[in-house]
């Protein structure tokens, strides 16, 4: 990232509820150009951050920079900078969608060159424009959402869970838009769940959980770094036992086989160790994406890991 | 107007159904009591027993002074501070505060809203406005039946004067400012329309009662300060046609006073789901 701009960057940023906390001392920086996934369960803080960028929150302690600027104090001249998507979309059930994106355009103050354009290539014809939100289905409320947030081209896009409720078509489309704001110049953060969203459109990936950040890593350096997966079938017929020190890699039973999955830097160990029970049948194999996430969620802080 | 005050622009046209009721509403009930009073005489209605109403009657004719309900200005002021009367105010106060800030809180279409160049000054003061807007025009409305009354009925034109109307009718619109402060101050902080309908009908409830029985009871009389309903006072404006600046000037500044705050309040609040 050295020589380019960092578009956002949060210091020690900590939110708390009363007693609650939402996000602990999180430290992130996004670089201009970049599209930057943002990834945990639910409640992991993801929105509690991205609410505090859009100067929504007020951070109990820390600091928010985006472009530059303090997102509550200069909110007006960051938000005309800014297309967002809350995660949890809501919308005026009695405006028709033209009515809704007209409004948000007004309160933009900002010419919107690509609604027509969005509107024509998310699959919203005039005919659903015409017609009432209370009417849309999840996905259209979705679409609705992605044509407000990108329709007056903005320099930084903060999509939260914006694939949620599209259909396999639609969300190709929603690819190729980012595909060709990142080419644009355009920063984009994204928030998910879904581990291969964020896998096909990410560079880098911030994982939180409970409020805290695990982990910010290429999604590459991620891929190289998951677990192994280590089947093991043993010949006794005796089912589940003691795995003694390979207990820590949480086994999964089925009958006499069991799964584990084990760091690639302590593999050679564990199956040193595994070897001496009677094995009939081994087989390793690179985790998928997703239990590489999985097993960074499940694991209480990264430093513990054994 | 839609686009050069969109959020303005919103909240009315949210609520254009129930408003255009409110209205109707309004002006049918105060036809139904200038008809009444120029058909029937006060001391026909309250008098039939060979007694007078009692003092605490004042509060229902809006005096707080010497106007009885058995008189034209006193009940044309019964109109103006009415339970029904007082229900439609309190229902435009009510939900136009409610849609001011919570509502959108509540519902959390204010990540939209808020996520756009709007500064938290221009979502309140362009909902405030809405609601301004909303309470003249039903303060218009049931002023202006009853000056079309007073003018076509000899016998109330006699006892009532039509300034005395207008000044009775802008009594009504800082009634109405002195409960959208307050109103618009919770709104501000609430989280839930329920929180500021809520304060809304005790504000306009608690203060007529306790007006009703400093009334009654003297030795509750002190405490009648601290109810809008002894500032708002129509049935005096309409028997002496003069301006109460002194009511005027409490009822306004309780609501400006009630402006200022929830302004203060909003600019500090999170404004999340």
């Amino acid at each position: 990232m050295a020589g380019t701009a960092t578009v956002i960057k949060l210091s020690s940023l900590t939110k708390r509820y009363g007693s609650t906390v939402g996000i602990e001392q999180l430290d992130i920086s996004v670089a201009s150009g970049e599209v930057f996934g943002f990834l945990g369960p639910n409640g992991a803080g993801k929105t509690t951050t991205i609410r505090c960028l859009v100067g929504l929150l007020r951070p109990t302690a820390g600091q928010v920079r985006v472009l530059g600027l303090d997102p509550v104090a200069d909110h007006r001249r960051l938000a005309s900078a800014l297309g967002y998507l809350p995660g949890e979309l809501r919308l005026y059930p009695e405006l028709t969608g033209h009515h809704t994106l007209r409004l948000l355009a007004d309160l933009q103050g900002a010419a919107t060159p690509r609604r027509g354009e969005l509107c024509d290539r998310l699959g919203l014809s005039p005919a659903d424009l015409g017609r009432t939100v209370l009417e849309y289905s999840r996905g259209m409320k979705q679409k609705l959402g992605l044509v407000q947030a990108l329709q007056h081209d903005p320099e930084l896009v903060i999509l939260d869970e914006p694939t949620e409720g599209l259909d396999p078509l639609v969300q190709e489309t929603f690819f190729e838009l980012l595909t060709e704001a990142t080419a644009a110049g355009r920063t984009v953060l994204l928030s998910s769940h879904v581990l291969p969203e964020v896998q096909r459109a990410c560079g880098r990936v911030a994982i939180v959980r409970a409020g805290r950040l695990v982990t910010v890593q290429t999604v590459a350096a991620l891929r190289e770094a998951r677990a192994r997966r280590v089947r093991l079938t043993f010949a006794d017929g005796l089912g589940p036992r003691p795995l003694g020190a390979a207990e820590r890699w949480s086994p999964r039973w089925d009958g006499d086989r069991v799964v584990l999955l084990v760091p690639p830097d302590e593999l050679v160990t564990a199956l040193r160790d595994l070897l001496t029970l009677p094995v009939a049948d081994l087989t390793v194999e690179e985790a998928g994406l997703d239990e590489a996430f999985l097993d960074l969620y499940r694991t209480p802080t990264p430093e513990v890991r054994p | 107007m839609r686009s050069r005050f969109p959020l303005l622009w919103l909240a009315l046209h949210r609520r254009r159904r129930m408003l255009v009721a409110l209205l109707l509403g309004m002006v049918v009930f105060e036809t139904l009591i200038v008809v009444i009073a120029s058909t029937l005489s006060p001391g026909q209605l309250f008098a039939g027993g060979g007694r007078t109403p009692p003092g605490a009657f004042k509060a229902f004719s809006g005096s707080t002074g010497d106007v009885s309900i058995a008189s034209y200005p006193g009940l044309l002021g019964a109109g103006l501070v009415h339970p029904f009367w007082i229900a439609l105010q309190l229902t435009v106060i009510g939900s136009l505060a409610a849609a001011a800030v919570a509502a959108d809180v509540e519902s959390g279409t204010i990540e939209l809203l808020m996520a756009r160049p709007v500064s938290r000054n221009r979502l309140l003061a362009e909902r405030t406005a809405a609601l301004a807007i909303a309470s003249v025009a039903l303060n218009a409305a049931a002023t202006l039946v009853v000056a079309a009354g007073v003018a076509l009925s000899p016998k109330l034109h006699h006892a009532v004067s039509i300034g005395g109307v207008f000044v009775a009718g802008l009594l009504g619109c800082a009634f109405a400012l002195s409960l959208t402060g307050p109103a618009l101050a919770v709104s501000a902080v609430g989280r839930r329309k329920s929180q500021v309908v809520g304060a809304t009908i005790a504000l306009g409830a608690v203060g007529f009662a306790v007006n009703f029985v400093a009334l009654a009871w003297s030795k509750a009389a002190p405490l009648r300060y601290v109810s809008a309903f002894h500032y708002y006072a129509p049935g005096d404006a309409l028997a002496h046609g003069t301006v109460p600046w002194a009511a005027l000037g409490v009822l306004t500044a309780v609501g400006v006073a009630g402006i200022a705050v929830a302004f203060r309040l909003l600019a500090r609040r999170d404004l999340a789901p």
